[in-house]
């Protein structure tokens, strides 16, 4: 009940920040728009058998990322960037205030505390989610005349929930052990590892053997990765990178909740 | 008359630095108890110890007749807090603010209400209600506040250095707000203002370097050293522990 109290309370303050609509929502739509403008105006290559033969094209390939059917789910995961960002700010400024001091006082227990900031940001990935697939839908009808797999969409949210955990945990972390000056900073670190080791704005595999090793031992290539097998119904090769990111998810979200309530009883 | 608080040599050490040091003292229901002293005399350390954010080293305490290390939740259920820094959620309104925390101590719906007006009548909340709390002065900020920890229905309130950083009107206010609770909550609050824990307190317990110097009435503290102001009756109490 405390828990739902102090979720309540994350969400109205959450809504009434103008800046956690312009990133949370209205950034992952502009870059989808935007990338989808660049992708326009790429010109698309033929490529003979022949040459193929003879030249190296992953890099014509490696454009695929930015089609529609890969560029959405990419968005999506790193929409989850920015919902990562607000955990962390929120967090980290309740930290800095008395505010959670008062809390600390109350009957409220640190399992209300992770449940409270958890739950307001998961509801608020699941409405980004949604939007981003929504206008990728739009997008895809529009520019390749197409519908993207509407069950496969459906599907991307219920196991989106690991990706959500992820970054949430990563936010709850990085907010518990920073001040409201340091946070920021950090998750900016985090933002920009994950658009660039995550693979939403390159092939990771066409970048050769020893990028994808080192992608593969952060969670954000994996959390990509799904994302976009799911949407292509290839659920063969979104079982390890799945479970992968549910590990990770896992792993951070119990050491941010141990954190946390450490950090309660810092003192005592 | 009942104890509220019984502090049985309770004691603080931060590694080597003994914040506060066996300390031994008594608040009776009902009354303004003041820790009066300069900064680092410990008296936040000792609020922070009776409301659970900070377990002491040694010695115990009775809250409400209950025993603080092993009755923390019970007693966490009877008393609340006002910080040193006003704790509010800024995005919420004043009355959104109160909702909140009273739902956190699980106040029930007819029961908020009634405090509700009450709290809106006693410190005039009310013309605010709807206000996000960011927008308020300082001086309606630490009254909600004040608010917040009197929704809960606390038996026991601590008020720590209320009237920090506020004005001389604002303080004023709040100093009249305060007196009006007298009698209904008990209630122990910090300050380093001499004339304000002459102006609100029953009791007032003189502390440095984490000791307690001397406990009494402002009149009683001005006898016990020969002063006519409790100024230089603090000066001499205090002067007395540098000696």
């Amino acid at each position: 009940m405390r828990a739902l109290v102090f979720t309540s309370r994350n969400i109205k303050e959450l809504l009434r920040n103008p800046l956690s609509y312009i990133f949370c929502l209205g950034l992952p739509l502009v870059m989808l728009i935007v990338m989808t403008l660049i992708n326009a105006s790429i010109p698309k290559p033929e490529i003979s058998a022949e040459a193929e033969a003879f030249i190296d094209t992953s890099a014509i390939k490696a454009t695929t990322v930015f089609n529609i059917d890969k560029l959405t789910p990419g968005i999506a995961v790193f929409g989850m960037t920015f919902i990562m960002l607000f955990c962390c700010i929120s967090v980290s400024s309740d930290r800095s205030s008395s505010f959670l001091t008062r809390l600390y006082a109350s009957p409220m227990k640190s399992t209300d505390f992770i449940v409270g900031y958890t739950l307001p940001f998961a509801i608020i990935a699941a409405g980004q989610f949604i939007i981003t697939y929504i206008a990728g839908e739009i997008i895809s009808l529009i520019v390749n005349g197409e519908s993207l797999n509407i069950g496969y969409m459906l599907l991307g949210l219920p196991l989106a929930v690991p990706s959500m955990i992820l970054f949430i945990g990563i936010g709850i972390f990085f907010g518990t052990l920073l001040n409201d000056k340091a946070a920021p900073g950090i998750c900016s670190v985090f933002i920009t590892a994950a658009a660039i080791l995550g693979g939403i704005w390159m092939d990771i595999e066409a970048m050769g053997d020893a990028w994808v090793t080192i992608c593969s031992c952060l969670p954000f290539y994996h959390s990509v990765k799904y994302a976009r097998c799911i949407l292509a119904g290839d659920f063969g090769g979104m079982v390890l990178p799945l479970t992968v990111t549910a590990i990770f998810a896992l792993v951070i979200f119990a050491a941010s909740a141990l954190l946390f309530a450490h950090k309660s009883k810092a003192d005592k | 008359m009942n104890k509220a608080i019984e502090l049985k040599g309770l004691t603080k050490k931060f590694g080597n630095k003994t914040a506060v040091d066996h300390i031994d003292l008594d608040v009776n229901e009902g009354e303004i108890f003041g820790l009066l002293g300069v900064n680092g005399a410990g008296k936040t350390t000792t609020i922070r110890m009776l409301t659970g954010l900070s377990l002491p080293t040694e010695g115990n305490a009775k809250v409400l007749g209950l025993d603080l290390k092993s009755e923390l939740d019970k007693i966490k259920m009877m008393v609340n807090v006002s910080t040193q820094e006003t704790a509010i959620a800024g995005n919420l309104t004043v009355e959104e603010n109160l909702k909140f925390i009273a739902g956190i101590y699980g106040v029930e719906a007819s029961l908020f209400e009634e405090r509700l007006e009450d709290i809106y009548t006693s410190l005039e909340l009310g013309e605010v209600r709807d206000q996000r709390s960011k927008t308020l002065s300082g001086g309606w900020q630490r009254r909600l506040s004040i608010a917040m920890a009197l929704i809960t229905g606390p038996k026991l309130i601590f008020l720590d250095e209320p009237t920090l950083g506020l004005d001389v009107l604002a303080r004023r206010e709040l100093w009249r707000f305060v007196k009006k609770l007298k009698g209904k909550v008990t209630i122990v609050l910090t300050t380093h203002y001499l004339d304000e824990a002459e102006a609100l307190c029953d009791t007032i317990a003189v502390m440095a370097k984490g000791h307690v110097l001397a406990v009494g009435t402002a009149d009683e503290l001005k006898r016990s050293v020969n002063k006519g102001t409790l100024e230089d009756a603090f000066v001499e109490i205090v002067g007395g522990e540098k000696k």
